[in-house]
């Protein structure tokens, strides 16, 4: 859902904004790495700029520190509606290595709404073009989530595999 | 010229009962512990037979006399050995002199053992915050051992940290926590008169994550390195270096011939890439995206090598205590020695396009001066004190790793601005080539990993530098038990150099002040641990919410 949603709205070019609420410098690297000639994303219309008000994507890099909080909720609120948050990296998906030290507040979706996570320590070049071009529909999903078999009775399973898909909400949403 | 007996000797006599006892742990580190009340003079006299500043380090000793230690550490660069002066103060008041006064580096330094573990220093010549958050509560020293890795007080809402008054007839410009020529969040008040610097503040240890705490309370010797290498995305080798050599040292252990020159070939292709990056972003800061896009596409090559070799693009997992964790294969290193042919190509195919562009030179020639008397006086290191005509690098000074056993020139020029930072790079690069070729000749057969024994001993203190990308890293361990360090220092080599900035950004134009910063590399998650440096001293002023916002959406724009 939330990708055709996006295929509508970002249908043109996509405007990225980078924050580093308090990276390492690897994922930042890595972002910066995209545009370089091997990679290129410019060809899909994706351009880095410097201000969050030009912006339609916001690149969130890093365990959010207690310092960079307010900063970063501030500029996500100058990005203008619709907005797309993408995590990129172990740190901002959940905290990475340091989640729970005394200055670190957790991963980015404990400051704002991050749509997507790409993990990683650091991401891969490719695993970030992967991730963005999934988001936009672009590509077409070539994993999905999968729950670890049991060793139980078969039949256990399969009910459980099934009650899990109804519960899961987000599931019914990437199945679209 | 010094050696330890002679500084030993010195300090004996010109401060008889103040130098309470004397040790040499290895041949080239000296231990001496002082009075702290006498800090201020024997620092003073340290400095003038010739050492270096590094840094300080503070630690937590309540458990055991009810005291703080305070241990300030010296290089002696051409004499090859390094002096920890080591003092302690009482628990309840504790009180030392301050040493920024005639050694403005350890500014920093004390200002962070304030925050961290509560010390008070006398005549410290700004005072402020440095390194926790502005809400954080009086009080609460995170690195004592009483409080815990994950405590957590709650947010204020109206803290804000207080910028220095700007001087008379200027204008205070803003620059960050997010800015487009910052990579990482920091922020900077300029203040300029018309187009020209006249001073500026710093608040930076934004990304300040506690990785020192969480390493003394939660981990153990073995898995600190993999938390080293994360402590930055490009110097991460270095760190885990550093690290496990400050170990090694401690404890006595001895690795393998084979896995040193593993390391010494891990450090020099981090050399290699780290200055193309940065090559890359210093063109991009003075506009030449040109110079960007070539030397990224250069580095590619070393990083898929590195994936290859290790298994990651960065933060290799390579290094731990007694050795290394891969081996190079033959077929890694025939593919080794074609990337460093390919390279050299490359390399000087970008030397020549850079150093023969007039708009490089008119972007840098001249720009960020600052003199070699000013750079010894605020102990810079690495490639920018080396464009000033300082001779220092700690694989020549202080050999580790195999860096005895090959050769290689030390690329020193004296243009002192940001164009010989520039060209010190470059010829750096082609030096990294010749080491690794050198280490893939003479590596010797034989295991890459040492046994490491259950139990090493407890408190013994080390410090080690290890010559990183953008300068010295320097690591302080004391070894403690539970198998975790009592006490892991790392100090980056942006720690010097960020403090150094408010000199080389004097009288300089606004617009240049991308490619200043640039050009010592900055790496502030290294560093991060917020910083404020002040050029005029001014009185301080009390910037109020209201005021802060205004600021903050003027930089937002």
């Amino acid at each position: 859902m939330l990708s055709k949603l996006s295929k509508k709205m970002f249908a043109k070019s996509l405007w990225v904004y980078h924050c580093n609420s308090g990276a390492c410098n690897g994922c930042d690297i890595e972002i910066l790495n995209v545009l370089t000639p091997y990679y290129d994303v410019e060809r899909f219309g994706i351009k880095l700029v410097g201000s969050p008000r030009h912006a339609d994507v916001m690149l969130l890099s890093g365990a959010v520190t207690r310092p960079t909080l307010p900063l970063v909720k501030k500029a996500y609120e100058a990005i203008p509606e619709p907005k797309l948050v993408f995590g990129i990296g172990s740190c901002a998906t959940g905290g990475g290595c340091w989640f729970d030290t005394y200055n670190v507040t957790g991963g980015g979706d404990k400051a704002i709404p991050v749509n997507y996570f790409i993990p990683g320590c650091p991401t891969k070049p490719e695993a970030i073009i992967y991730g963005v071009a999934l988001a936009l529909g672009l590509v077409d999903k070539q994993a999905s989530p999968y729950e670890l078999k049991q060793m139980e009775f078969p039949i256990d399973a399969y009910e459980r595999k099934k009650a899990w898909e109804e519960r899961n909400v987000i599931y019914q949403l990437i199945k679209d | 010229m010094n050696t330890i007996e002679s500084v030993t000797q010195t300090l004996k006599s010109k401060f008889g009962d103040a130098v309470k006892a004397t040790e040499t742990p290895t041949g080239n580190r000296l231990v001496v512990d002082i009075d702290g009340a006498k800090v201020k003079d024997v620092s003073k006299e340290i400095m003038s037979l010739g050492a270096r500043y590094m840094v300080s380090i503070g630690y937590d000793n309540i458990s055991r006399d009810n005291t703080l230690g305070l241990i300030h550490t010296y290089a002696f660069d051409k004499e090859q050995f390094a002096l920890m002066l080591r003092m302690s103060a009482p628990a309840d008041n504790p009180v030392l002199d301050s040493i920024t006064p005639d050694t403005p580096n350890a500014g920093w330094s004390e200002r962070e053992y304030q925050d961290l573990l509560g010390f008070k220093f006398q005549g410290h010549p700004k005072p402020k915050k440095l390194v926790t958050a502005d809400d954080w509560p009086d009080g609460i020293y995170p690195l004592r051992k009483d409080v815990p890795h994950n405590l957590v007080p709650p947010a204020a809402e109206d803290v804000a940290y207080q910028l220095d008054e700007a001087p008379p007839g200027t204008t205070t410009i803003p620059i960050g926590p997010f800015h487009s020529s910052l990579h990482e969040p920091n922020h900077w008040a300029l203040y300029v008169d018309g187009e020209t610097i006249k001073g500026c503040d710093y608040r930076g240890f934004m990304t300040h994550r506690g990785i020192e705490k969480l390493c003394q309370t939660q981990l153990s010797y073995n898995e600190i390195p993999f938390v080293a290498e994360r402590i930055c995305g490009i110097c991460g080798s270095v760190h885990a270096c550093c690290y496990a050599q400050a170990v090694e040292a401690a404890t006595g252990l001895v690795i393998p011939k084979r896995a040193e020159f593993i390391r010494t070939i891990m450090l020099e292709i981090e050399r290699l890439h780290s200055h193309l990056l940065w090559l890359g972003v210093a063109g991009h800061l003075i506009g030449f995206d040109t110079v960007f896009m070539q030397a990224w596409r250069v580095r590619e090559q070393i990083m898929w090598f590195c994936e290859k070799l290790t298994g990651n693009r960065k933060t290799y997992g390579m290094i731990i205590i007694g050795g290394v964790r891969r081996d190079i294969t033959p077929e890694i290193r025939s593919e080794l020695e074609t990337i460093c042919k390919n390279l050299e190509k490359e390399i000087t195919t970008i030397h020549k396009a850079v150093a023969g562009d007039t708009a490089i030179h008119k972007r840098t020639k001249g720009v960020g001066y600052i003199s070699k008397e000013d750079t010894i006086k605020w102990s810079l290191v690495g490639p920018v004190a080396r464009a000033r005509g300082v001779d220092i690098d700690a694989r020549k000074d202080h050999p580790y790793a195999s860096y005895g056993e090959v050769k290689f020139d030390v690329p020193v020029v004296d243009s002192c601005d940001v164009w010989a930072t520039v060209l010190v790079r470059i010829l750096e690069m082609y030096e990294a080539i010749k080491i690794i070729r050198q280490c893939l000749q003479k590596m010797p057969e034989g295991p890459i990993l040492l046994e490491v024994p259950e139990a090493l001993p407890a408190f013994k203190h080390m410090v080690m530098m290890v010559e990183a990308p953008r300068g010295e890293a320097t690591h302080y361990v004391i070894t403690g038990e539970e198998n975790r360090p009592e006490r892991w220092r790392v100090r980056a080599p942006t720690y010097p150099n960020l403090q150094g900035v408010p000199s080389m950004l004097m009288d300089n134009q606004f617009a240049d002040f991308p490619i200043i910063l640039g050009s010592i590399d900055p790496c502030f998650s290294c560093t991060d641990r917020v910083a404020v440096v002040d050029v005029r001293t001014g009185r301080k002023s009390l910037v109020g919410k209201r005021e802060l916002e205004e600021l903050s959406r003027k930089y937002k724009k």
